[in-house]
Order: C-alpha cells, then structure tokens, then sequence
C-alpha cells in the first residue's frame, strides 16, 4: 500500500512539475493506405473484318501496396495548446501490375516494382487538455518525394494533410502518440497522374525536452 | 520484303537481309558485323509507274506514295524529305539506278500484294535504289475510307515505305489459321507482314514502326529521350533464339517489339519513353519465320508465352539494368 501510494504520489509530483521544455521529438512506425494505380490494357488495332473492339493482348490492373515506414518529429509548443512541429518520413511500398486475360495465356500473373517515398513537411497541432489523455487535431502539408527501386524515376510533388491523435503521457518527459488522417498527394509513381487522397495512421513515442 | 495477303509461301524478290538488334531494321553482313541499311542521301528520289490499274490511276498511286511518304515524315525528330521525279514506264526492278514505285502484274505471287527490293552499298549499307511494286492481280483503291474488296493503296504503301526506308517486319500481331492460310485479327504495327483484310486502312504508324524508324534516322533528341530494355530469354538455364520481345508502357498504351537474335537469348528493346515497363516473351508463331528472322538459324517456338515477374523501369537515353525473361516448353 505504501509503494502504491509514493506511485501516486510520484505521478502527482510529475504532474505538477512545470516548466517543462517547449521542444519534443518525436519517432514512429506510420501505415500509408494503397491505392489504384490506373493504367491501360495492351491493345493491338483490330482488323475490322474480324471484330470491332481493339484486341487485347492483355489487360492490366495496378494499385499501389499500402506502404509501412518510420517517421521522425521535432515540435516546438507555441502556446500550451498549440504546436508546430516538421516531420520526415520514409516508408517502402510496392507497385503492382496484374496481368489478365493474356491472349495466348502467358504465364506469369503479376509484374511488380518497390516504390520508396520520403515525405518533409510540417504541422500544426492543437491539443485539448492537458491530462494524461491530450487528444488533438493536426493539419499540414509537405514535399514527397518517390523513388523506384532502380532510382531510375523519380517522382516529387506536394501532399496536404489533416487528422487527430491522442497523447497518453507516460513520464514528464515521454508520451506515446498515435495519429490518424488523411494525405492528398498530387503526384506518384503510378500510370495515371492525378490527386490521391490516402489515409494515414501512425504511432509513436515522443520525449517532450 | 514482301507483304502476303494471308500467310502461305512467301516470295522473296528482295535481297534476303537478317534483321538487327534493336528491333525490326533490315540490315547486311559485313566481314561479322551487322550494318543497318539506310539512305544518306535526301530527298529520296522517286519515279511512279506510268501504268493504271482499275480503279487506280498512275496520278492516284503518286498521290497515295506521296501521302505514306509523308505520314513517315512526320515521324517527331525524324527528317527523310522525298521528292517525286516523274512517271516513268520503266518497271520496277533492281540495278537499273532508278527508285520506281508501281504496279506490276504478278500472278505468280498470288498472296503477294507487294514487295520492295534494294541495291545496296554492302560496306556501308546506304541505299542506292529501291523499287516497290503492287502486284496488280488483286483488286486496289484509293478511296479516302476505303472500298469493300479493294486493298488500300495508301496502306500498302505505308508498309512498302517502310520495308525502303530500312524497317524489317514487326511481330506485333496476333493470327488466326483462316482459309488454308492466316488472318489477321489484330496487329499494333503497320509492319506487322500479313495485311488487313481488303476494304480496310492501315495509314498509321504506331509505337513500335515509330521507334523503329527513328533508330535508323533519329538523331540526338530520339537517343536522350528514351531509353531501352536489354536482357535474355531463357529456357532451362539456356538462351532462346527468335524470342519476340515485348515491353508495354501501361501509362500510355504504347507497345515495342524486339527480337532475341543470337544463340544465348539477347535481346533489346529501344525507343522506349521514360517509366515502368511489363516486359512479356513470346514465340514467332503469328506469321511464317522468315518474314521476322532468318530462317536458317534454329528459331526456338517451342515455348509458352511468359510475363517477366518485374516492372521494368526505363530510364532517359539510357538502359535499363538486364533482365533474364525465364520461359518454360509448351
């Protein structure tokens, strides 16, 4: 019961103990959604005499594996409820093409590549409480970058993003943190070239200085 | 070369030349190298037969050559300026000193719409003269949208065109047996040697005659701007001879054909844009050998078609790191 006791009392020291540093880092695993890829089927011109679609030699369907990486964070708290942090993240996902309804029935179903992504970029977070439990929103943007697995192409456009988290505190210094959003990026590695909308989850630990 | 109307015997009025690397360029042996024909002097002088055929007059078959001339012209990055002479009623036939284009009656041929032979410098490889001919014993138009039962002229040109500015045949076609013979039913090349059926066009080169071409006439743009597979075909650990070679950009839709041309597999592929490729190996079982490779060589068709299990990513004038395309027996 005694050492129950000094436990609480320990964490009500901590809890009260102030001045606590305005920076934190911060690092994690993240999980980035997949997505589809687009592309076009092999055509081949159709001798009209013998139909009138385009003969496919094959058909392709592509998506983009959902990618697992490490993230880093340095944030610096403005205010007691409001931060602004950066973030680096680097994650390995894999671009994959399914080959359908081969016309001669070619052996081999699948082609693939390893598409790496670096993401820089920054935040805002505002925190509500300040308890062991902070829940808060973020929202953001950043400069990815993507690398096929031969570093022949590369790919660098910008991302956007918003979410929430919850901090649950486990020391004066150290938090765990998880994070979950959404990321708009306007450029991949991918056969079709648009606007993607990703979600996003991460978690981690942080030591707030 | 010639183009058949369906598949059959092929008839070889041409100077029987093995293709190169790369593609589908015609080429000679010199000493043990393989020097790609092309014409270095410009613009390609020709001559048009003097002769009507029905429904086709000799001014008609000048403005269709002169018009698939001008569709290879057009090619980007590519410059083979042409100049109509005159008519002549001189035939066309090799080692007179004249390119002539035109009909000829040739019942012989009886699946032969047309042909096209050289004389060539055998130590350079430049083209000296060439001459076309149409074989009259079939039925021909000019018809903007085409005719029903008439054979193109402007298509068959294009192919023929192709065959005298150094292109080989493309293996990007698929066939039927049809008739005692073959039958198109599609083909992604306007060298693909077994035409479409009469009545129908073919007046547009596609990726694979485009990077052909601009290999034997594209300058530095073409070479800085794309890029090429290189790799083997194999089967049980050893190299397949007469493999056709495909790699399909799923971007944009565009497919290039080569060939494993030597004993261990090898193969490239050129004229290929920036990105990732499927690569896919195939047997030449869609046309008779000899229209793609030399025949006396051990051509292997004794496989499945097979998808190379990567992407394959291109870079910029440059080469992608080889590949090893495994097939396994049929």
């Amino acid at each position: 019961m005694k050492l129950w006791f000094a436990l609480i009392a320990l964490l009500a020291m901590s809890d009260r103990a102030v001045a606590q540093s305005r920076f934190e880092i911060g690092a994690g695993a993240v999980w980035t959604g997949g997505f589809d890829a687009g592309g076009l089927d092999a055509l081949e011109t159709r001798n009209p005499s013998t139909g009138t679609s385009p003969l496919t030699l094959f058909g392709t369907s592509s998506d983009v594996r959902p990618a697992i990486g490490a993230t880093a964070r340095a944030g610096l708290f403005v205010t007691p409820h409001v931060e602004i942090e950066g973030l680096a993240e680097y994650s390995r996902s894999t671009l994959r093409t399914a080959i359908l309804d081969d016309f001669e029935e070619a052996t081999g179903t699948e082609a693939a590549n390893t598409i790496v992504t670096f993401v820089f970029g920054g935040s805002v977070l505002y925190h509500f409480g300040s308890g062991r439990f902070v829940p808060f929103v973020s929202a953001g943007a950043g400069y990815v970058r993507q690398l096929d697995e031969d570093e022949t192409i590369s790919v660098t456009g910008t991302e956007v993003h918003g979410g929430g988290g919850i901090r649950y505190r486990l020391s004066r210094h150290l938090s765990l943190r998880a994070d979950a959003g959404v990321s708009s990026r306007d450029k991949a590695i991918a056969f079709e070239e648009k606007r993607r909308v990703l979600p996003v989850f991460a978690a981690g630990i942080t030591y707030r200085f | 070369m010639t183009r058949v109307r369906a598949a059959a015997v092929v008839v070889a009025l041409v100077l029987s030349v093995p293709a190169l690397d790369a593609y589908i360029k015609l080429g000679t042996r010199v000493g043990a190298n393989l020097v790609p024909i092309r014409w270095t002097a410009f613009p390609i002088r020709y001559f048009v037969t003097n002769r009507d055929v029905a429904g086709v007059t000799a001014p008609q078959l000048q403005q269709a050559v002169a018009s698939a001339f001008a569709t290879w012209d057009a090619v980007p990055d590519v410059s083979i300026p042409s100049q109509f002479v005159g008519f002549t009623g001189t035939a066309p036939l090799s080692g007179d000193g004249m390119t002539v284009i035109g009909f000829q009656n040739r019942p012989d041929l009886d699946r032969v719409l047309g042909s096209t032979s050289f004389t060539i410098d055998t130590v350079t490889g430049e083209v000296l003269e060439s001459d076309i001919f149409l074989n009259s014993l079939f039925s021909w138009s000019v018809a903007a949208g085409g005719e029903a039962g008439g054979q193109d002229v402007e298509s068959i040109a294009l192919h023929e065109l192709g065959h005298l500015l150094g292109l080989g045949h493309s293996a990007l076609g698929e066939t039927e047996l049809f008739g005692g013979g073959r039958r198109v039913l599609g083909a992604e090349a306007v060298m693909f040697p077994i035409a479409f059926a009469a009545g129908n066009l073919n007046r547009a080169p596609r990726a694979d005659d485009i990077a052909g071409l601009s290999d034997v006439y594209g300058g530095d743009q073409f070479r800085s701007s794309t890029g090429s597979i290189t790799g083997r075909v194999t089967k049980n650990g050893g190299g397949v001879l007469g493999a056709h070679v495909i790699a399909f950009n799923p971007a944009t839709g565009k497919m290039i054909g080569g060939f494993s041309l030597s004993a261990d597999g090898t193969f490239t592929i050129g004229g290929l844009e920036q990105g990732l490729h499927v690569v896919r190996a195939e047997p030449l079982d869609d046309g008779e050998v000899g229209s793609f490779v030399d025949p006396t060589q051990p051509v292997d068709l004794d496989f499945k078609p097979a998808v190379y299990s990567r992407l394959v990513t291109v870079p910029r004038g440059g080469t992608a790191p080889g590949i090893e395309v495994k097939v396994t027996p049929k």
